[in-house]
């Protein structure tokens, strides 16, 4: 939509911004973190997104309504996985998003995993990533990504103004 | 071979290097000392701190004792008070000002903290914007513009008025953001005190619209006509900021997120509310007579000695407060001794409850712990709260002192989590359903206990050991986090409580962090570096470098050697040094002043056996070795040609080589051997021949650290008949050569499998290269797939507990 500098925000539903605060609790940790893996086993790149399960708990229920049960219900659970992939995307070097595969999800102590993945491709040079789940619920939600299996560590993190961060890759070259 | 001299069969040298810098600086070869002593960089102890950490001889505090009288205007949310102010200053220093903190001032349009808010930047506590981006226009949540509505709609920040002296007398104050400067008549002399008052009222925010520790919350959907509110009021009146040793005034500007320190001093402050109102407060209630009734007073009383909470205020008669409303006020009147703050809240929809602890000792045998909350807290409240206040002074105690007021409270209102003395804020909340019940889920209750453990927590670290939060946020939020975690696991060990090492590996291997030494208001991912990352290092300090009982026993004397004081960073890593008799310095180096991660890889394993010397055994073995190896691919395909060879063609020729190969011994070994034997010294022989007999397996391990943080190598050994055992090799194996090392390891049975951290204690952030041999560790996704692996991870118990229990008989399907 060009020349549109101005637009309210809708994405989830935004009135329910601030009803927690982080301020001395460590309890709500509104941070998100992903790891992207180049798997040569698999032959994939593999995303796997660890949420806190209390950060989702309180997500699940602002965004499915008050029944909602990320720990209980399967259903929810499926719907925050949705929920987590329609946020997450990735493109290589600039090109359109790669097709990633939801793969499934599952609690494991404190954290809600959600896992996804794509066939790795050769010769990717820059990676970059969109990642709003719950940054449109919470402005404070800072989500972090690791880029690992392909030279060093890449960090990309997407919190405040950020939509979009990109890594470039240790790819070997041809 | 020289002589005295054990000869091993294989010999590796090793070459390392990174750079250091600071003062003193390493310009030849490359060396990385991460074990350099921490001297230049902490402060030079003086005799207000000592080298040990403690308080020097000659430590001294401020004291600022306050007198607040304060009224609420429900309709119009706002407080009007006056406070007087008795400063007195134990400090070697003449003072010609004094400086204040206006924490509200924070709310002004051209405050700091909002003009510094970049568009749609990092770090604001509060509602979002994104910032158009290619063809994605500028977006503004709905927050915040509700925000920016109320911010323009209400006249917020401190309205100062009446700044006078002791006598009345007017003194000249000045305003700087955030802070307030009162120009003394006189300078105040060191050991003097003085004292002066001023009037302020301030409109309150309303919390779930501006974000904030304190303000009001609006309930439109009460019977009320008009509604309710609670009001949570912290940070509140203007505070003198501290001044200490090592910062003088410590009049950093508010910017929303580095918390605060204060001066302890005693308190007597009078609230004015609407009389059906219920305070809970910082301090202990100086006139129930008149704010009680007999029957509440009464029910306090039974609530003394009572095994469960006692309802003081009743559910039904919150209910019907909050019905009905008046016009009468009441004025409760508070007094608090020996705190750094004061804190309270005031509602109609508050019921509440108590339950005394007796916790015994002298400091303070009884404790009322107490709870208020709305309907909308409700059951939840009702079971957990006040129980969760006692069970964090139990554990606290053990771990730290024994709390030191006579009251602890947890208050429900819109603010998700804040501690004050005697006092803490806590937001969890039932879930109202269609029928009109209320319920609560698993995680709701988890948080609730969770919270008020951390909160409560918080009156020992920052608010009785009182460090400066806006400085450093670590030192009460990190060490706070290590405890609630520990009493969490006292709680119900079922529920994932604490931090575990191997929670924190995702932060600390990625590329955007900084140290846990940056000032609160610079830190990226306040989250994981001010809480995770310090409790986890915290947790592996005790159950991995030092003990149990070592950590234990420094921790708690930090704990009391600053309680009532002001700690600095310098003073928790001297004093946990000095009490535990361990050098730390490193781990604080590693820890707390790097980025580094933990990454130790066992690279190669060699296995190396002794040259006895003895031909007769070394001979025997060279030949053995090499008949170990493979037989020539070409031989091997000649035979399977059927190639006849010229030996076997011809056997009739043959010599003394067809019986001797070069392996054979003849006397000449054989004497060279004695003459070996003979020229040792007798210890040096009888090593030998020990060594000889016992035949032991000697393995060189190479390490090499790729994530830079030296720890402890742990490693578990798999022997060949399927034992293991444990070893634990200092970190300070890593300092001479941080990058890589070796160690031989000298076994009785033959080694199979050798693993590094196998308990995954150490934040190691990539367990496959703790593995000899190599394992492969399959990615999450991998073992997701696994049908064989996931199992029992997949089965959803929750849902599988519903299935009744089939009796004989009944059908299969």
């Amino acid at each position: 939509m060009p020349g549109a500098l101005f637009r309210v925000w809708l994405l989830v539903t935004a009135l329910l911004v601030g009803a927690l605060t982080p301020s001395a609790t460590a309890h709500q940790q509104k941070a998100a973190i992903t790891k992207v893996l180049f798997n040569p086993r698999t032959g994939n790149i593999e995303v796997m997104h660890r949420f806190y399960l209390h950060d989702a708990e309180h997500a699940v229920r602002h965004i499915f309504g008050r029944k909602a049960d990320i720990i209980g219900s399967k259903e929810t659970q499926q719907q925050f996985a949705d929920y987590v992939s329609e946020r997450f995307a990735l493109s290589a070097d600039g090109v359109s998003p790669l097709p990633l595969a939801p793969v499934g999800f599952e609690i494991e102590r404190r954290f809600f995993w959600v896992y996804q993945e794509t066939p790795m491709q050769d010769g990717i040079e820059e990676l970059t990533f969109r990642h709003d789940a719950l940054r449109d619920l919470w402005p404070e939600q800072i989500n972090t990504i690791n880029v690992e299996g392909i030279g060093d560590i890449r960090t990309a993190t997407l919190e405040g103004s950020i939509e979009v961060a990109s890594v470039t890759l240790d790819t070997p070259k041809n | 071979m020289k002589k005295g001299l054990i000869v091993f069969s294989t010999l590796i040298a090793l070459a390392s290097g990174a750079a250091t810098a600071d003062a003193v600086k390493q310009t030849k070869a490359k060396f990385d000392d991460k074990f350099r002593q921490l001297d230049e960089v902490l402060p030079t102890a003086n005799v207000y701190r000592n080298a040990a950490g403690e308080p020097g001889h000659e430590y001294w505090q401020q004291k600022v004792d306050y007198k607040i009288k304060v009224a609420l205007n429900e309709a119009k949310r706002s407080i009007t008070a006056s406070e007087t102010v008795s400063y007195q200053n134990n400090s070697p220093d003449t003072l010609k000002y004094l400086w204040l903190q206006l924490d509200q001032n924070k709310f002004k349009r051209d405050s700091m903290a909002e003009k510094t808010t970049a568009f749609a930047g990092i770090g604001r506590r509060g509602p979002a914007t994104r910032a158009a981006n290619g063809n994605t226009p500028a977006k503004l949540s709905f927050s915040e513009l509700r925000r920016q509505q109320f911010m323009d709609d209400h006249e917020l920040g401190y309205e100062i008025r009446n700044v006078v002296d002791g006598r009345g007398r007017p003194l000249n104050f000045v305003i700087v953001g955030t802070n307030m400067r009162i120009d003394l008549a006189s300078p105040l002399a060191p050991g003097d005190s003085t004292e002066f008052s001023l009037d302020f009222a301030f409109n309150m925010v309303d919390e779930n619209t501006v974000s904030a520790r304190g303000g009001y919350e609006h309930f439109p959907d009460d019977a009320r006509e008009g509604g309710n509110d609670i009001f949570l009021l912290a940070q509140w009146f203007p505070r003198l900021h501290a001044y200490t040793d090592y910062e003088a005034w410590t009049n950093k500007e508010f910017l929303g997120r580095g918390e605060f320190t204060l001066e302890f001093g005693n308190y007597e402050v009078e609230m004015t509310v609407p009389a059906d109102h219920i305070v809970s407060s910082t301090g202990v209630l100086q006139n129930p007579n008149q704010v009680l009734t007999r029957e509440q007073r009464n029910r306090l009383d039974e609530a003394r000695t009572a095994e469960r909470p006692v309802f003081i205020v009743t559910a039904e008669e919150a209910l019907e407060n909050e019905r009905e409303g008046t016009d009468e006020i009441k004025t409760w009147r508070f007094a608090a001794e020996n705190v750094r703050d004061f804190a309270w809240a005031t509602s109609r929809k508050f019921m509440w409850d108590a339950k005394g602890y007796n916790q015994g000792g002298d400091v303070q045998p009884f404790v009322m712990a107490m709870s208020f909350y709305p309907k909308e807290g409700g059951d939840l409240w009702k079971k957990y709260s006040t129980e969760a206040v006692v069970h964090t002074m139990e554990v606290y105690g053990r771990f730290s002192f024994d709390y030191p007021y006579p009251v602890s409270q947890s208050v429900n209102g819109p603010v998700g989590g804040m501690e004050y003395p005697m006092i803490t804020f806590n937001g969890p909340r039932t879930t109202l359903n269609d029928d009109g019940s209320r319920t609560y889920s698993q995680a709701e209750k988890r948080y609730l206990i969770g919270v008020v453990i951390h909160e409560v927590g918080h009156n020992y670290f920052p608010m009785i050991v009182n460090s400066d939060e806006r400085q450093w946020t670590w030192m009460d939020e990190g060490l706070n986090s290590y405890l609630d975690g520990v009493a969490g696991r006292e709680w119900d060990p079922t529920i994932p409580w604490g931090v575990e090492p191997r929670d924190i590996t995702g932060y600390m291997k990625s590329q955007r962090q900084v140290p846990i030494m940056t000032q609160s208001d610079s830190i990226w991912r306040i989250g994981p570096n001010a809480y995770t990352k310090p409790a986890a290092a915290l947790n592996i300090l005790r159950e991995t470098i030092l003990g149990r009982e070592l950590f234990d026993f420094a921790f708690k004397e930090y704990a009391n050697r600053w309680r009532f004081k002001r700690p600095t960073p310098s003073d928790f890593f001297r004093t946990m040094e000095e009490a535990s008799g361990v050098d730390l310095d490193w781990f604080w180096r590693g820890w707390f002043y790097s980025t580094d991660h933990v990454d130790i890889s066992l690279d190669r394993v060699y296995k190396l056996r002794l040259d006895t010397e003895d031909p007769d055994i070394d001979y025997a073995r060279l030949r053995e070795a090499e008949e170990d190896k493979p037989v020539s691919l070409f031989v091997e395909r000649n035979k399977a040609e059927g190639k006849r060879l010229w030996v076997e063609l011809n056997p009739d020729v043959t010599d003394f080589y067809d019986e001797n190969d070069r392996f054979t011994v003849t006397n000449k070994e054989r004497n060279k051997y004695r003459s070996f034997m003979a020229k040792l010294e007798d210890w040096e022989r009888d090593v030998l021949t020990r060594a000889v007999e016992e035949d032991k397996n000697y393995y060189v391990l190479d390490f090499s650290n790729k994530g830079g943080l030296v720890m402890p190598i742990i490693l578990q050994m798999t022997f060949a008949d399927g034992t293991t055992e444990d070893l634990h090799i200092p970190a300070e194996i890593w300092r001479r050569t941080p990058d890589a090392v070796k160690k031989l390891i000298v076994t009785d049975k033959e080694v199979t499998q050798i693993v590094v951290d196998p308990y995954w204690e150490t934040a190691d952030v990539d367990v496959e290269n703790n593995h000899y041999p190599r394992r492969i560790i399959p990615s999450r996704v991998e073992a997701f797939k696994d049908p064989s692996s996931s199992g029992l991870v997949r089965r959803d118990i929750m849902q599988d507990s519903k299935v009744k229990l089939k009796t004989p008989g009944d059908d299969d399907n």
